[in-house]
C-alpha cells in the first residue's frame, strides 16, 4: 500500500462526504495536475495516465486526507510519487536521472560559474514560450520539478518540501541550482537569437 | 520593466555611491531568490533593499531573477486537462462503490 500522507489518521467519511470532497476539493486542481504531469512526462498520453492514476488513488485513500487542508499539495505529492514509481522508469528520458549524480557533477564544475551566469534581463524578455519551455525541458527532471512547483504553481518552500519529501534547505539549494542551469540554457537561446551581451554595452 | 525595488534609472543615483562590483554575489543571489519567492526574513529584505540602491550587480541580478520567474508564469503554455479525461475519472469514481 503506497504511503500517501504519513501521520494522518484515517477519517471515517461517508460515501456522500467522499464524493463531495473529491468534487469540491480535488477536481478544481485537475488543470494544474495535468499541467504538472505533462511537464514531468513531456507526453500527453503519459500525462493522461498519470493524472487518472493519481485521482483514482486519491479517491481510494481519501480517508487519509483531512478535509479543508491543502488538497493541492496532497494531490501533487501523490502525483509525484506515482511518477517516480510508475513512469520514470519507462520514460523516454536518457537513463534514469539520479539527482545525486547531477548534483555531484554540477558541484564539481567551476564553482564560480554557479553564481554568475552572464545574462541580462533584457536578453531573456523577448524569448517566446517555446524557447522557455525547451530550456526548462532540457533540465534534469528533479531540477525541472522544483521550478515548476515554485514558479509555475506557486507553492511555498514548505509545501514543496512536503510534496518532494526533502528538507526545506534542500528545496532552497536545489531551486538555486535549477535556476542557474536554466539561466545557462536561456543564455544559449538568447545568444542564438542575437541578443548577446556585448551588443548592449 | 519597472519594479518597486528597482531604481527608476541609473542616473538617479550618483555614480560615486553606486558599487559596480559585488564581493558577495553568490550570497546576494541566494538572498534575492528568497525574496522573489516570498521566503525571505524581514532582515534579509532590509539588506536587499539597501543593496538595490547601491550595488549595480545586485540590481541586475534582482532584475534578471524576477524576469525569469515572470517568464515561467507568463510564457509557458498551461496545459488544460482534456474533458474526456475528466469524464473518465468521474465515471471510474462513480463505479467504485
Amino acid at each position: 500500500m503506497p504511503e500517501i500522507m504519513p501521520d494522518t489518521p484515517a477519517r471515517g467519511y461517508t460515501d456522500e462526504q467522499k464524493y463531495r470532497i473529491f468534487n469540491t476539493e480535488f477536481m478544481p486542481h485537475i488543470d494544474s495536475m495535468y499541467n504538472f504531469a505533462f511537464r514531468l512526462t513531456m507526453d500527453e498520453d503519459d500525462a493522461n495516465d498519470l493524472v487518472q492514476d493519481t485521482y483514482l488513488k486519491a479517491f481510494r485513500f481519501i480517508s487519509s486526507f483531512e478535509q479543508g487542508t491543502n488538497a493541492k499539495a496532497w494531490l501533487f505529492r501523490i502525483l509525484k510519487n506515482s511518477f517516480i514509481n510508475d513512469y520514470r522508469k519507462k520514460s523516454k528520458e536518457p537513463a534514469k536521472v539520479d539527482y545525486q549524480d547531477v548534483e555531484t557533477t554540477y558541484n564539481s564544475e567551476d564553482a564560480e560559474a554557479e553564481h554568475t551566469v552572464d545574462l541580462r534581463a533584457e536578453s531573456v524578455s523577448d524569448l517566446i514560450g517555446d524557447e522557455v519551455a525547451n530550456a526548462l525541458n532540457s533540465l534534469p527532471v528533479d531540477f525541472r520539478t522544483v521550478i515548476i512547483l515554485c514558479d509555475i504553481e506557486g507553492f511555498t518552500y514548505e509545501e514543496m518540501a512536503k510534496i518532494l519529501d526533502i528538507p526545506i534547505g534542500t528545496v532552497r539549494s536545489r531551486l538555486h541550482r535549477a535556476r542557474n542551469l536554466l539561466k545557462e540554457k536561456l543564455r544559449d537561446y538568447a545568444a542564438s537569437m542575437g541578443y548577446n551581451e556585448e551588443s548592449e554595452d | 520593466m519597472q519594479t518597486s525595488l528597482y531604481p527608476s534609472s541609473s542616473s538617479d543615483v550618483s555614480a560615486k555611491q553606486m558599487k559596480h562590483h559585488c564581493d558577495h554575489q553568490a550570497d546576494c543571489l541566494k538572498m534575492i531568490q528568497l525574496i522573489i519567492d516570498g521566503e525571505a526574513t524581514a532582515q534579509q529584505l532590509e539588506r536587499l533593499t539597501v543593496n538595490l540602491e547601491t550595488c549595480r550587480p545586485c540590481i541586475e541580478m534582482y532584475h534578471l531573477e524576477k524576469e525569469i520567474k515572470q517568464l515561467m508564469q507568463d510564457r509557458m503554455e498551461k496545459k488544460c486537462c482534456p474533458d474526456q479525461l475528466i469524464a473518465t475519472i468521474q465515471a471510474k469514481i462513480s463505479s467504485v462503490n
